[in-house]
């Protein structure tokens, strides 16, 4: 765990109150409260259709909150375009079409830089975690291969410089080598840049790798909520997952 | 609206009991608002011409030829959402016909009859090729703009290689014409559009009518309850082409003149503004609008003519930019409530709900059930470029069987569903529908074959009353009335089933887009199964449904299979669901046919939970 | 034939000149801008005013192109901006927009139709061909057109965030990117593109009120042909530029005038992604 400060300790990073969402009429989120605390991580758990990745979009300012409200650091973000909300240190990674396939790898990376200088530090930085980014800056991105993709989609998380980062199923279809790298480096940037952490997972052993804390959703609503570091947490994750 | 209580108060007990059948005797009072305005409509125009100055007169007959097009525009995209820019073409056509047989043949009887015929004629012609040309398989719905376009575009530039024949730029004019006095010309051109708009009004209030709303609200739905929209939108060009072409034929016999202007394209976006203006889907909006509008331009296009276009641009923009609907609906409304009486014309027809009695034709395919299975796939795959979504499928399912398909998201489960409800979808491999190949056919022969399929977001037709959808899912089999409204709907006990169990049946009323989104999917569901499909394709039912709810759903589906003999396919994440109502389930990843077995073999088996638990290269997959 | 080489290539170039600002709103807006014609007028009559103040006939094209601008953002905030979800309306939208700038236009300048000063006068010899100097250097100003959008799309940080959102608008804004002033310029530039090719073809015929709607007709064609590509709009408009010309000189004018709709709507009707790539 990063040590955590006083402040921190009264402001989390990122907290919905009361907070309810969904496609239309059909309410997939109903009256959640969340807090993720400062510099932790916090994985989202449950099965497909549950909420997940509606709590994200949401966050995010894709789906409207139908009730409730969310605050970034004591800041309330709900009603705020997507665009507004990623310009306050906010990072978010898709499940689906995450990247630009048609871009090629800099420009991906570009888009979330200031300028070209900044840029150049950046890709020297993740080339240390990922050493096929730098020199494949002209590649389209849709040509890299699936672990690739995830590579260059968490190194575009790391060089926005964000405060809360947000993720969804970064490990779905990966080899056990990759997922362990994607851990490694997450562990480490974290460590380093201080973010807050909130991914969407469906790998169990993965978000509890990763995690300092993990909730399970279910039909919308917390359904558990605990430390990763629990024993018998692992056995009743899978008990709400299983058929 | 005593009409509506009366049926709103009986269609509950209807809903299990066959009510006595017979002629309603509100039939004739429902048809007598129409009847009433269209004779208090050819009175006024028959004293009007008494009356009116002669040259309002003059210009009014020109504003009634004008509107009768704009009537045809509002059917195609007030009502229908075709975005059309070439009824002038047909209006020109019209006008062509006349002008080119009177100048170069003479006006004689059988000249005029003849002039008229072939104006139809070719006016239905090209509406045809038109039409085909534009509502065609993977045609993109802009193009029959473009095609409406390209038209008047064609339609004038004939005219102007058309040498001293067509008259080039500067018309015919001076042939002689019928003689008929102006009031004559008044009456004859009003009663004309009086007609004309009383026509239009009871087709579009009629049951085959909300064809055309459906379509404009929905046009996937349509096709997938079998409706051959292509066709509808066809034959309806073809309407509206042969009416533009009679008004421009009465306006060449009334003016003595044709001018390629007629037939262009700028006079085919002036159609569409003054629809626009009067109000989109009204009728009436379109005809007193153009009829307005045209008057208006006539006293100021002398003196102030660039300050009146001027302001019909400002006028159109700002209608279609703050008040979509037009301007009759602003004025109906605050008509309304100056006279506090609520005119809900449209909410006076609603019909009993009746069990349909099974029909001996669908023994023979029970029958035929048992011998070849419900649904056969084959190698089915499916690419999307170079990314393929399906592995050589092969399955069968029969009648009677809940089969559900799981498997995490991507695998292919919805991809599968499309290859079976539609024949151009799948890139190889065969479908079998009890026994018939869908081939590369559309939705609509699919679900003649027997497939219903109701979509993962309820897709229903948004501004049409739950009746109304219903009766839309049973045009199939019981093709509608082009003038009224039928005053029952049968429908097979399962949807009716449905529609009680839910609640539906209190909602009969009710547009579609008020409900509730489990009524919406409940909606839905009665509708799919109105058309008594052999094979059931349902993807995620209960997404987004409250528990109570998914109960109710899968205790339907469970009665379904078992009573009706039906074949269900089932899409669902929901796992406990699945467990609780299939009879097998088939398990897609990456897809693959993973795994085909009884309930109590899939959730048994490892590789569900290592599927399920995230570890997807325990299957041997060198993703990534 | 060389004369028709020459033809060919000119009508091209004024067709790609013409359509692109078209294009680019297409592209980014998915909106068909009838307007178009209208902004093209506007160009024209910047030409005209140059000529009347007596300026450099040059400055025409500077003139017309910011005018285009300024009216183009204008236009996009109150007119199209609440249009987003009813593409069908905006072209309704813009065409009455259209009309607006007409009547305006024909209110000060009047109905006749007037001449401006060409910036370079006389012919060259080409391919043995006495040709009109201005309508050859139309091709090098297309190419400057095509060459710059190009720049401006792929070497800008303004260009790539607006390939983005038309790629994956979603994503996009999820990384911070504002779409709504990546249309706003979009729209201005488009606008500023079809003001500027109407000063650039207004030396060669003359100025009217009604002068934009023909080109309307046939840059509309061209995009739908052309998909969301600058290549692939100077394929459709060599292509289609070429049969026109060809007819226009082998059969007549007036089918000519016919030929880049009518072939446009045979080809979207057999692919109707037409000469984009899928």
């Amino acid at each position: 765990m990063p040590s955590v400060t006083l402040m921190a300790e009264v402001i989390p990073a990122l907290e919905c109150r009361g907070l309810s969402s969904g496609y239309g009429e059909a309410v997939v989120i109903r009256h959640l409260d969340l807090v993720l605390r400062q510099g932790e991580t916090l994985a989202l758990l449950g099965k497909n259709g549950m909420g997940k990745s509606t709590l994200l979009k949401t966050v995010m300012g894709y789906l409207p909150a139908l009730a409730g409200t969310v605050r970034l650091e004591g800041r309330t973000i709900s009603g705020l375009p997507p665009q507004r909300i990623a310009r306050q240190a906010v990072s978010y990674t898709p499940q689906d079409q995450a990247l630009f396939p048609d871009l090629n790898v800099g420009d991906n990376l570009r888009l979330v830089v200031d300028d070209e200088r900044a840029l150049r530090t950046a890709v020297a930085h993740v080339g240390g975690y990922f050493p096929f980014i730098p020199d494949r800056l002209t590649q389209k991105a849709g040509t890299l291969s699936g672990g690739e993709q995830k590579m260059l989609l968490l190194a575009r998380a790391l060089i926005s410089a964000p405060r809360v980062m947000l993720v969804d199923e970064i490990t779905e279809g990966l080899q056990p080598s990759v997922v362990t790298r994607l851990v490694e480096v997450l562990r480490v940037e974290q460590r380093r840049l201080g973010f807050s952490l909130l991914i969407v997972e469906q790998n169990v052993r993965f978000a509890l790798a990763v995690a300092d804390r993990y909730a399970v959703l279910k039909q919308g609503e917390i359904a558990d909520l605990g430390a990763s570091a629990d024993a018998g947490a692992e056995t009743r994750i899978i008990d709400h997952l299983r058929l | 609206m005593t009409d509506h209580a009366d049926h709103a108060a009986e269609s509950p007990a209807a809903g299990t009991v066959a009510p006595p059948r017979g002629l309603a005797p509100g039939t004739l009072a429902a048809r007598h608002p129409v009847a009433l305005g269209t004779l208090l409509a050819l009175g006024a125009v028959n004293v009007a011409p008494l009356v009116i100055d002669t040259y309002s007169v003059n210009v009014l007959v020109r504003s009634f030829l004008y509107a009768a097009v704009a009537l045809t525009v509002d059917l195609l995209w007030g009502y229908t959402g075709i975005l059309t820019f070439g009824q002038s073409a047909f209006f020109g056509i019209g006008a062509y016909a006349l002008g080119l047989a009177f100048t170069h043949i003479g006006l004689t009887p059988a000249v005029a009859v003849l002039a008229l015929a072939g104006a139809v004629v070719v006016a239905a012609a090209v509406a045809a090729l038109t039409g085909w040309l534009a509502f065609g398989y993977g045609v993109s719905p802009i193009y029959v703009s473009v095609v409406t376009l390209v038209l008047p575009i064609v339609a004038t530039q004939l005219v102007f290689s058309g040498g001293t024949f067509t008259g080039s730029s500067s018309g015919l004019s001076g042939f002689d014409t019928f003689e008929l006095d102006l009031e004559d010309w008044f009456r004859l051109a009003g009663c004309g559009l009086v007609l004309a708009t009383a026509a239009a009004w009871l087709f579009v209030r009629s049951d085959a009518g909300r064809v055309l709303v459906a379509i404009r609200e929905n046009e996937q739905r349509c096709t997938y309850l079998g409706l051959r929209t292509a066709r509808i939108k066809i034959a309806l060009m073809i309407a509206c082409g042969i009416v533009a072409a009679i008004a421009g034929y009465g306006y060449a016999a009334y003016t003595d003149v044709v001018a390629p202007e007629l037939t262009g394209f700028v006079f085919g976006t002036e159609l569409v503004i003054w629809v626009a203006l009067g109000g989109r889907g009204t009728l009436l909006g379109p005809v007193v609008g153009t009829i307005l509008i045209d008057l208006t331009s006539a006293y100021l296009s002398g003196s102030l003519p660039f300050i009146w276009q001027l302001l019909l641009g400002v006028a159109f923009v700002l209608v279609i930019v703050a008040l979509p609907r037009g301007l009759l609906p602003v004025l109906a409304a605050g008509g309304r409530r100056f006279a506090g009486a609520a005119a809900g014309t449209r909410a006076a027809v609603l019909p009993n709900l009746v069990p349909l009695v099974p029909t001996p034709t669908a023994a023979p395919a029970d029958a035929g059930a048992s011998a070849t299975p419900a649904l056969r796939l084959r190698g089915v795959t499916r690419r999307y470029g170079s990314l393929q979504v399906l592995h050589d499928i092969s399955f069968t399912a029969h009648a009677g069987e809940l089969l559900s398909i799981v498997g995490p998201n991507g695998a292919g489960k919805s991809s599968l569903m499309r290859c079976i409800a539609d024949g151009h979808e799948r890139t190889g491999g065969t479908v079998d529908i009890a026994g018939h190949p869908i081939g590369r056919r559309n939705p609509e022969a699919c679900v003649a074959f027997g497939v219903g399929r109701k979509f993962q977001a309820a897709s229903v037709f948004d501004t049409l009353t739950v009746a109304e959808c219903l009766r839309l899912a049973r045009m199939r089999h019981e093709p509608p009335s082009l003038w009224r409204r039928a005053k029952t709907l049968r429908l097979p006990v399962s949807a009716l089933q449905v529609a009680q169990a839910t609640g539906l049946l209190e909602h009969s009323g009710e547009e579609a887009r008020h409900l509730s989104h489990g009524l919406k999917q409940a909606l839905e569901l009665a509708m799919v199964l109105a058309l008594e499909p052999t094979v059931l394709l349902l993807d995620e039912p209960t997404a987004g449904l409250t528990r109570p709810e998914r109960q109710t759903i899968g205790t339907i589906l469970s009665a379904l299979t078992r009573d009706s003999g039906m074949c269900v396919l089932l899409v669902e994440h929901d796992l406990d669901f699945v467990r609780e109502i299939s009879s097998r389930v088939v398990v897609l990843h990456q897809g693959k046919l993973a795994l085909d077995g009884t309930v109590a073999e899939v959730v048994g088996s490892d590789l569900v939970r290592t599927i399920y638990s995230g570890e997807t290269h325990a299957l041997g997959d060198a993703h990534g | 034939m060389q004369a028709q080489i020459l033809d060919i290539a000119t009508s091209a170039a004024m067709l790609y000149a013409v359509a692109a600002g078209l294009l680019v709103i297409f592209g980014v807006m998915k909106i068909i801008n009838f307007a178009h014609g209208a902004f093209l007028t506007l160009g024209g009559y910047c030409a005209l005013l140059t000529t009347w103040a007596g300026i450099s006939p040059w400055l025409a094209f500077p003139v017309a192109a910011i005018v285009g601008f300024i009216i183009g953002a204008l236009v996009e905030r109150f007119i199209v901006r609440p249009l987003y979800q009813r593409p069908l309306d905006a072209i309704l939208a813009t065409w009455g927009l259209g009309i607006i700038l007409g009547q305006v236009i024909t209110l000060i300048f009047g109905r006749e139709v007037q001449f401006v000063q060409s910036p370079v006068q006389g012919t060259a010899l080409v391919l043995d061909t006495d040709y009109s100097l201005y309508r050859l250097l139309l091709v090098p100003g297309a190419i400057l057109v095509g060459v710059a959008l190009a720049a401006l799309l792929h070497g800008t940080r303004l260009g790539l965030a607006a390939r983005a959102v038309i790629m994956n608008e979603a994503l996009a804004r999820g990384l911070g990117i504002d779409s709504d002033r990546v249309r706003s310029l979009t729209f201005g530039l488009g606008s500023a593109l079809a003001a500027l090719a109407g000063a650039l073809i207004t030396p060669l015929s003359s100025v009217d009120p009604a002068m934009g709607v023909p080109w309307l007709v046939n840059a509309f064609m061209l995009v739908m042909v052309a998909g969301r590509s600058l290549i692939s709009l100077m394929v459709a408009t060599v292509v289609l530029g070429g049969a026109q010309v060809l007819v226009s000189s082998y059969a007549s004018p007036v089918l000519g005038g016919l030929t880049i709709a009518v072939l446009a709507a045979i080809i979207l009707r057999i692919r109707p992604q037409g000469f984009a790539r899928d």
